[in-house]
């Protein structure tokens, strides 16, 4: 084998082992994503076999002025026989009620929450 | 009931509160100061993701009977979480990162065990202690980290090992840096005592821009601390604001010049009550900036005008005000014009501020039925048309307005800021 030869053939080994190298080139990392909690299920609260003869609690938990009324008249409406009951949550999104919660768990069947805007 | 841009925000608190099939009626969005007309026409319609009569989906909601998965107690299963993410070459890496959205958005350092270990050199603290808990906002869950953790979102943002006892106290407070809100949260980073200098960080010339590595990537890493460590930063999800905050890269991370403070100003750490000789981190939260070149004096009343402007603009109304002064600033507000404390500075912008009208009003309803009921000076102060200023100011008196020395000197400029101070963390211990 000629001396050009050869340097062809080392040549095509290096490239050959570079590409290699570069396919091969495969790194462990830290995830670096922290613990999420356990969670812990609640069943939902049972549903109503009907609307009729129910109290049903609107809360509105910062959800504007205008559209909570209208879902009254509109539910009101719809379904006539039911007592439908008005209620403003207080404070902010974060702030708890428990006086309403525990007026709406005593004299209530049902609640729709209107929050956001 | 929620409005349609929600729909994603509320069944991942579903979820994650344990009530993963909660029934949602979907409205369009937004309703706020929409009219009676409007909303009434909305609730006769669809719902947008549904696609349902509204009036049925409340319904259906109310009455339509439990499924045995409804009814299910004990614990979900989460994902589990390897030490490790499976190896790959350093370009699918980067992309991975990239698609799982565990960056800013702009390549990262990769944590590769050897540089974790590295980083890690630089603190006593085991890597599996734990630094504590965060959560994007308070109605999500609080994700836990350990000292191996924040180490990796370190490396990440190209943090020095000698930054990681500044960037483990900063995890250690607990305080995301993309808070979820609508609003577009922006949060701040001050580092007080001597570790400022051990680790070359920026208070002077330039320190809050893009000019210092110290101050670069312990500002970045907040960020991606808050995205990985503390459950936050999905658009939609855990993340909510509007426009978005371009703070939100760096945090506006600097350090204060202690060494240009008039004689009298205290350090921010020591007068939060900390030794000057301890090293401290403090964090801000807020929205915005606006800039001032104080070329007329006294600076005082410029300040006082600005601040006024925060609350006219709306941004600093139900937060308060922090104000970045040049040391040229400083020492004019010192020596020419009898400022010898910061406190007696920022006293004196409470008790001289101004609120416009419309805005006191409506952040002071106590003080609204007095004027109604004919009690002075609310009375007086109600017969001002809605573009006057009332003589208080609005910001919340049980926290001062905060006042940072820092800059070059190369002009008395100062800045002020809607931001108020949240909390911080001693550095020295996590060294």
């Amino acid at each position: 084998m000629g001396r050009s030869a050869r340097g062809a053939l080392w040549i095509a080994a290096l490239i050959f082992s570079s590409t290699l190298l570069a396919q091969e080139a495969r790194i462990a990392v830290l995830n670096p994503r922290g613990t999420q909690p356990p969670i812990r299920l609640i069943p939902m609260a049972p549903r109503l076999d009907t609307l009729d003869g129910k109290t049903i609690y609107i809360v509105n938990v910062a959800f504007g002025d205008t559209f909570l009324p209208e879902t009254l008249k509109v539910l009101a409406q719809r379904y006539p026989k039911t007592n439908w009951v008005f209620k403003r949550k207080i404070g902010s999104y974060f702030d708890d009620d428990p006086k309403l919660w525990a007026e709406i768990k005593e004299k209530g069947h049902g609640m729709i929450m209107g929050v956001g805007h | 009931m929620i409005t349609q841009r929600f729909e994603e925000l509320v069944k991942t608190i579903a979820y994650k509160k344990g009530m993963p099939n909660q029934r949602f009626v979907f409205v369009p969005h937004p309703v706020a100061g929409r009219s009676p007309e409007l909303c009434h026409r909305y609730m006769e319609g669809n719902d947008p993701v549904t696609k349902k009569p509204i009036v049925e989906e409340f319904l259906a909601a109310l009455t339509k009977p439990l499924n045995p998965e409804d009814k299910k107690t004990g614990f979900l299963q989460r994902p589990p979480r390897p030490r490790l993410i499976e190896p790959d070459t350093a370009e699918n890496l980067q992309r991975l990162f990239a698609k799982n959205g565990w960056t800013d958005g702009i390549p990262i350092v990769l944590p590769t065990e050897e540089r974790v270990a590295m980083m890690m050199k630089s603190t006593s603290r085991k890597p599996d202690e734990i630094v504590g808990t965060m959560r994007p906002s308070p109605p999500h869950e609080a994700w836990e980290f350990t000292v191996e953790m924040v180490a990796a979102n370190a490396v990440m943002a190209g943090a020095k090992p000698e930054y990681i006892p500044v960037i483990l106290a900063l995890a250690s407070t607990g305080v995301t840096s993309l808070f979820s809100s609508t609003t577009s949260f922006a949060r701040m980073v001050v580092v007080n005592g001597p570790i400022q200098e051990q680790i070359s960080m920026n208070s002077g010339l330039g320190a809050m821009g893009p000019f210092n590595e110290a101050n670069a990537t312990i500002g970045r890493a907040w960020t991606l601390i808050s995205k990985n460590l503390g459950g936050g930063g999905t658009p939609g999800e855990t993340y909510l604001g509007s426009q978005g905050n371009n703070l939100n890269y760096n945090n506006i991370c600097f350090a204060e010049r202690e060494d240009a403070l008039p004689s009298g100003w205290n350090p921010l750490h020591v007068q939060k009550g900390h030794k000057a000789g301890e090293s401290y981190v403090s964090t801000f939260t807020g929205w915005s900036l606006i800039n001032y070149g104080g070329f007329a004096l006294p600076h005082h009343q410029f300040i006082k005008r600005m601040l006024t402007g925060l609350l006219a603009s709306g941004t600093g109304s139900g937060s308060q005000a922090t104000l970045l002064l040049d040391p040229i600033t400083a020492r004019d507000l010192r020596n020419d014009e009898g400022f010898d404390t910061k406190e007696k500075l920022s006293d004196w912008l409470m008790k001289n501020g101004t609120s416009p009208a419309q805005q006191y009003w409506a952040r002071h309803s106590d003080e609204l039925k007095k004027g109604k009921e004919g009690i002075e000076p609310f009375a007086s102060w109600l017969k001002y048309p809605e573009e006057a200023f009332i003589p208080v100011s609005s910001f919340r008196p049980e926290t001062p307005i905060e006042i940072i020395v820092v800059g070059g000197e190369t002009n008395a400029f100062l800045m002020a800021g809607d931001f108020r101070y949240v909390s911080g963390a001693s550095v020295d211990k996590w060294r």
